[in-house]
């Protein structure tokens, strides 16, 4: 990996935490219908591979955790474990054409979301909040943009080369 | 290096990271409802970085809007005389009719002791997990804040108190609709006691009220303020209305509280300068 390359995940965490700053104080519910802090993940694991995934996972997790006041860890294990399986399945199956990879990231959104639900119910005794269900489109809303963004981005790298 | 070595080693370094979490969450989950150290040392860390960054964009925001309400200011000074000509014979008016009760210096130090143990406070963010839950403030322990101080909102109704973590220049507010939270209230008429929770939608459930209680004894629209049984917040301070008094199988009524507090206009409020305890002395 070069300097540039850590420059960028730089810039992409620090993106997702103004993203998540701002919207904290201005529409706290559209960081239930879109996690920025995964779709940095996954970028960054399929690019680079599984263990800069689960590494990343692992950082971009606290910073969720963080913005959500909760126990520190459980986005953080949720995201470590995507961010490796988003490196690993990119290695073996092409995700580049837009559809699937948008169903790609839907699926790892989905997983995610699970696990993050089953770490966190196993741990804190309350009861989720859905945030009147909205939580439950993230991995559909989350994956539609991702997918777009990615696209825009693979294109802009093209067009610079 | 061999595929599979590189498979392993991957796989070894997943599981290290998947074990560092389980440290992380172990280390906190025993604590219970006091915040850990490392959740503190995070929180204190990364606090300033959101003050500034919020505080940037509110002084961008602020200057558009300063743009814009020049534009009608001059009209507004206007009005804004008038009323505190009004609102200065208000108060010499009630100031009058205090005195009859109490002399001038009782009423000048009660003032002045108000005044000092008042800390306006901005919102600075909400609870995204709820956002009825917590709100945190940029006031922090250099501005004196500590742990369990009660916040008003700017009309003097209960919004909630101080809990952890309180950093330099942040603080989190519980708020009075937190399911987690728990005031004892009277009914203000009868005095009919309760305990306030919080339902996390907005509202709150006055607990605890005998299903035997007659309807001449408590009864919608009635006050709902505190008891200070609680030696958690002081007597007297007006926290909802009652909207809406049910009664079914249980031992219990089922009584649905409004907050007075305005969430659409909670950006400023009141922190109470003292410790709650010190209300309990006398």
């Amino acid at each position: 990996m070069r300097l540039n390359d850590y420059i960028r995940m730089a810039v992409g965490i620090l993106v997702a935490f103004l993203f998540y700053t701002i919207f904290s104080r201005v529409s706290p519910s559209v960081l239930l219908l879109f996690n920025l802090f995964s779709l940095i993940v996954f970028y960054f694991a399929v690019e680079k591979g599984e263990i800069l995934g689960a590494c990343l996972g692992t950082t971009c997790g606290l910073f969720y955790d963080y913005f959500f006041i909760g126990v520190y860890g459980v986005a953080g294990m949720s995201k470590t474990v995507s961010g490796y399986l988003a490196g690993y399945i990119s290695r073996k199956i092409d995700v580049q054409p837009p559809l699937r990879n948008f169903i790609f990231l839907f699926v790892l959104l989905s997983f995610e979301l699970i696990l993050w639900a089953l770490v966190f119910s196993f741990i804190v005794p309350t009861r989720i909040d859905t945030g009147g269900g909205r939580i439950f489109f993230q991995p559909l809303f989350t994956a539609f943009l991702g997918s777009i963004l990615f696209y825009l981005l693979k294109k802009i790298k093209k067009d610079e080369y | 290096m061999p595929f599979f070595l590189k498979e392993r080693k991957n796989l070894t370094i997943l599981i290290a990271l998947i074990f560092f979490h389980f440290m992380l969450i172990s280390l906190q989950v025993p604590i219970g409802e006091k915040s850990s150290f490392f959740e503190k040392a995070v929180f204190s860390v990364f606090s300033p970085v959101r003050h500034g960054v919020l505080s940037f964009f509110g002084a961008i925001g602020s200057i558009w809007r300063n743009y814009f309400d020049l534009r009608n200011v001059q009209e507004q000074n206007d009005q804004m005389l008038e009323e505190i000509q009004y609102l200065r014979q208000e108060n010499n008016l009630l100031r009058n009719a205090l005195q009859n009760f109490r002399s001038e210096r009782e009423i000048e130090e009660s003032l002045l002791e108000m005044h000092e143990n008042i800390l306006p406070s901005q919102v600075i963010g909400l609870d995204p997990d709820n956002f009825y839950k917590s709100v945190i403030i940029n006031k922090g322990t250099l501005d004196g804040i500590k742990k369990n101080m009660i916040v008003l909102d700017k009309n003097g109704n209960l919004v909630g108190r101080i809990i952890d973590p309180v950093s330099l220049k942040e603080a989190r507010v519980q708020l009075i609709t937190d399911n987690e939270s728990g005031i004892s209230v009277f009914a203000q008429r009868n005095r009919v006691p309760g305990i306030l929770v919080g339902d996390g939608k907005g509202q709150c459930l006055m607990k605890y009220v005998l299903a035997t209680t007659r309807s001449e004894e408590i009864s919608e629209g009635e006050d709902v303020i505190t008891s200070g049984y609680d030696r958690m917040y002081p007597d007297g301070i007006r926290a909802g209305r009652i909207l809406l008094i049910a009664s079914d199988a249980s031992l219990h009524k089922h009584i649905i509280v409004e907050p007075y507090f305005d969430f659409r206009y909670l950006d400023q409020i009141a922190v109470i300068m003292k410790d709650p305890q010190e209300f309990f002395k006398d």
